[in-house]
């Protein structure tokens, strides 16, 4: 008796095993057909033209047919009041997926053959680029709101309209520790990290792990050239920087004084000092390296309604004024005319980015040079 | 009708092993040789890659430390979890209760926030040189010996589980024959005791080890990563890049299964020299002898043992959870109880997280439990041929790093065939209690079989041949001989899926938000407060549910 239900049970569980085997390996029918035809495969700077695709895309998702389920927003940040916001402003209910940037970008990547997500809206403007020269993402739809951008964002969208920008903060400024450094001592600008006084006393997040990071380390090797940037970096490391995984382990290491002075992403810096650490912020002359907070659209998706919906409503004024006022990453310069950043942040701020398609196109080769370099 | 049990036993097993464990893993580790097959394209990867190991300085770098790290690690962590156990089990002294308390909470605790607690402490600015004026703690910690001693004092207590579950019954009478025939009591202890609870710290030696091998958290926060990046390192900056590089996952990844296929090996080669099933019916359950006058003296030394293994990192959450801020110090002003209260404010996800945590890691312990009892079964008991892989399998998610088997169940289950049959798991609830399951059958299994080890196939056989089928053997025999262990391991699975932080982070569905992506979120905004307060309130409840749980089980066996 038991036997026999054992057997049934031994080959139930083989069939499903078999069938799992022949879907790994069979190519996976139904996922087919998707990514395949127009991934740019290296060739990376013809991103900007619109591709054959794009028109192909249009006449299937353009369509507005019914939406047919609910909209679901992959975000790393502001899902602590975008959902209620929203559902407000348009009636539209949206599920989140909250995640640091490397969390959702490998969520995307790994989702590819059945995507889950409907709209992408992270501060990782080269990654999403990197999905748009991959076909993953709606092309050459316009939103209206668009008109309402400002002139220094409306570079950053691309001539194929496959993303949009929603605001921009600083992906490193300088912070020092009050007490360990008065004004005077403390650096003013990105090569006095170089200076022998701060002789392993610099803190930064790893570009290779953490999301903001690599936006600041990409503008020096476009600014610089590759071998320009490679020696600011040398000689970086020569002077002892000292490399934390993300974040908020250089906000610990400046706040218990394992460094006297950090690279930290904008948020961050402000936040330190909302919480009543002692510490200054400084905005570099020749300024800050940016993170573009951008929105797109899955190729696919099976919520155009929602979805643009989502991604007008972000590029309206009042949305991104709501964001300053009320959200928790409230320091950004917002993206649209008539949104107002928050009164204590540096009127001065300059941000310069890295051209996304540029930073797209060397992001392997940067991040594995400085993983490799650092060790040696 | 023996042999067939055991080979339909034994397939099953394979058959829930490989949905669980080996299907994930394989659909990463395939990318090297097929990188599109997910997505449907079928090229060829390049299988240089698998060579790259040895050619780019920080991937090799990577293997080194790790292994330099597990091995030392998994010495000094077996070995203060052996010796910890053998003098809990022998004595009975004040404050030995805490031990065990303080066992599970650094078992359950992630290692991202015990971390977090010893960054704290040891900083140059932390708590040990300015509350005690230790200046010497910041140079002595730093650094991988010390790196390696705070890996021990994190990962010993899987060792002391493995260890105090074999010791549940006494062998006296083996002993005592030894100390007849005029051995003195080391001796007796050496040539009988120790070698017999050999299998138990080989089991916890195992698990010391790939825990240790697989972890990211401890090491990248206190070796500044640049100076002492692993494997686990290495994985995640193949991951966190653009494109995604699943196939550099893959290869890295590979290299981590080689270690543990070899790490497991050597065990398998230990184990076959020898038996170690020596219980008999006159085993009786071993009961501590009182310590009398050096009571006294055990209690001191484990009161300032758990003050450094659990008060340093728990002690710096919980300071951290009573601050205002951190730079202010230990002003009577700096003190709140704001970021407790601020738990349960409106917004707030972090109840309902708590609550599906909660029932997600409980199911996970209960179904595991019977998948790894079963398991253990097969390992020790039956004639299945490929055991040796049902051993890899059973231990190899300690090792790999969560984010690259929660890719792997995004590969498997979200293949749009399986829509139809109800089996696209991705992004419901399941797929968080099936790699739930997944993650807590490696400390199941170790722990059931350490304390299997000890019961002779012969009483089984015995009650067989008096016509009792298969699961009243278990429940009859099998069960009460290892109840402890069973105890053990449906609660230390149960209290590590609670905080398991890199497979929620990947797989957790759409507004389904759990406990420990609650508070990695928090700790990523900087909510430095609310992260820790979060931290001492989840991990409160859940030692609370553990010991309570734990005293329920030990009475009725009283009773």
């Amino acid at each position: 008796m038991l036997l026999r239900w054992m057997r049934r049970k031994v080959s139930m569980a083989l069939l499903l095993i078999m069938a799992l085997a022949v879907a790994a390996c069979g190519g996976s029918g139904g996922a087919g057909g998707e990514g395949g035809a127009n991934s740019g495969d290296g060739d990376t700077a013809s991103a900007q033209a619109p591709s054959a695709g794009q028109v192909k895309t249009e006449t299937k998702s353009a369509g507005d047919g019914e939406d047919e389920g609910t909209l679901t927003v992959y975000l790393n940040d502001f899902d602590e009041i975008i959902a209620e916001m929203f559902k407000e402003a348009t009636g539209y209910d949206v599920e989140l997926v909250t995640g640091n940037g490397a969390e959702i970008m490998s969520r995307i990547q790994a989702e590819k053959g059945n995507p889950h997500w409907d709209v992408v809206w992270i501060d990782a403007m080269p990654s999403i680029h990197g999905l748009a020269l991959d076909g993953q993402l709606l092309e050459g739809w316009t939103p209206e709101n668009a008109a309402n951008l400002k002139e220094s964002f409306r570079r950053h969208v691309p001539e194929n309209g496959a993303y949009y920008p929603t605001g921009a903060h600083a992906a490193g400024l300088i912070v020092y520790n009050k007490n360990a450094l008065n004004p005077e001592q403390a650096p003013q600008s990105w090569d006095d990290f170089a200076d022998p006084s701060f002789k392993g006393e610099i803190g930064m997040a790893d570009p290779a792990i953490a999301a903001p990071a690599f936006p600041f380390v990409a503008w020096f090797f476009e600014e610089r050239g590759m071998d320009g940037g490679k020696a600011y970096f040398e000689t970086l490391f020569a002077n002892g920087l000292r490399v934390y995984p993300k974040n908020p382990n250089v906000v610990t290491a400046l706040s218990s004084g394992e460094v006297k002075a950090a690279v930290l992403q904008e948020s961050n810096a402000y936040q330190m000092r909302e919480n009543g650490e002692p510490i200054e912020i400084i905005w570099p002359e020749e300024g800050a390296p940016a993170s573009v907070r951008v929105a797109a659209i899955q190729k696919d998706t099976k919520n155009p309604n929602a979805a643009k919906a989502f991604v007008e409503f972000l590029l309206s004024p009042e949305t991104q004024q709501a964001l300053i006022d009320q959200g928790e990453e409230a320091y950004f310069e917002p993206s649209v005319e008539g949104a107002q950043p928050k009164p204590d942040r540096n009127p001065d701020a300059k941000l310069v980015a890295a051209d996304a398609a540029w930073a797209a196109a060397h992001e392997a080769e940067i991040k594995q040079w400085f993983a490799d370099k650092a060790v040696q | 009708m023996k042999l067939q049990l055991d080979q339909s036993l034994g397939w099953s097993v394979s058959a829930i092993l490989a949905v669980l464990v080996l299907f994930p893993l394989a659909a990463v580790i395939i990318q090297i040789l097929l990188p599109g097959v997910f997505f449907g394209e079928l090229r060829l990867g390049d299988f240089r890659l698998l060579l790259e190991l040895f050619h780019r300085p920080l991937w090799l770098k990577s293997l080194v430390n790790s292994v330099l790290l597990a091995l030392g690690t998994t010495l000094l962590g077996t070995l203060l979890g052996g010796i910890l156990a053998t003098v809990r089990s022998a004595w009975r002294f004040p404050t030995a209760g805490m031990l065990d308390a303080a066992v599970w909470a650094l078992l359950i605790t992630p290692s991202f926030i015990l971390a977090q607690g010893w960054v704290m402490f040891a900083a140059p600015n932390g708590f040990a040189v300015r509350m005690f004026g230790w200046e010497w703690v910041p140079s002595a910690v730093f650094q991988p010996a010390g790196l390696i001693v705070i890996m021990a004092l994190s990962k010993f207590p899987l060792a002391y589980l493995s260890v105090r579950a074999a010791m549940e019954w006494q062998v006296g009478q083996l002993a005592d024959a030894a100390r007849l025939c005029g051995a003195s009591p080391f001796a007796a202890w050496r040539s009988i005791q120790a070698p017999l609870l050999l299998p138990s710290y080989l089991a916890g030696a195992a698990l010391v080890f790939m825990d240790t091998v697989g972890d990211f958290g401890l090491p990248a926060s206190i070796a500044a990563v640049y100076r002492f990046p692993t494997l686990p390192y290495s994985i995640y900056t193949a991951i966190y890049t653009s494109p995604i590089r699943f196939d550099m996952a893959g290869v890295l990844s590979f290299y981590l299964v080689l270690l543990i296929t070899l790490a497991m090996l050597l065990q398998f080669y230990a184990m076959r020299r020898a038996r170690f099933d020596f219980l008999t019916a006159r085993a009786v359950p071993a009961v501590p002898k009182p310590a009398g006058k050096f009571g006294w003296v055990a209690a001191v030394f484990n009161v300032g043992f758990l003050l450094v293994a659990l008060g340093v990192p728990l002690g710096g959450n919980l300071l951290m959870s009573v601050l205002k801020t951190q730079g202010s110090g230990l002003h009577p002003d700096n003190f709140t109880l704001h970021h407790y209260a601020s738990l349960f404010a409106e917004r707030s996800e972090l109840v309902n997280g708590l609550w599906r945590s909660l029932a997600i890691s409980a199911s996970a312990a209960v179904a595991g439990l019977v998948i790894g009892l079963l398991v253990a079964y097969v390992l020790m008991y039956s004639a299945f041929r490929f055991k040796c892989w049902i051993e890899v399998l059973s231990i190899v998610t300690l090792a790999v790093p969560g984010v690259v088997l929660g890719i792997g169940y995004i590969f498997v289950w979200n293949q749009k065939w399986l829509e139809p049959l109800g089996l696209l798991l991705y992004g419901k609830p399941a797929i968080l209690a099936l790699a739930a399951i997944a993650g807590a059958i490696p400390i199941i299994v170790r722990i059931i079989v350490g304390a299997m080890a000890k019961v002779p196939r012969s009483l089984l056989d015995a009650a067989q041949l008096s016509g009792d089928s298969f699961i009243r053997r278990m429940r009859r025999i099998l069960a009460p001989l290892v109840r402890g262990a069973l105890v053990s391991a449906a609660l230390s699975a149960f209290g590590a899926g609670v905080f398991d932080l890199a497979v929620n982070t990947i797989l957790f569905p759409p507004g389904f938000m759990t406990l420990p992506v609650t508070i990695n979120k928090a700790f990523e905004n900087l909510k430095f407060g609310y992260a820790s307060a979060a931290t001492i309130f989840g991990g409160g409840t859940v030692v609370a549910i553990i010991l309570l749980v734990e005293l329920m089980f030990r009475r009725k066996r009283k009773g």
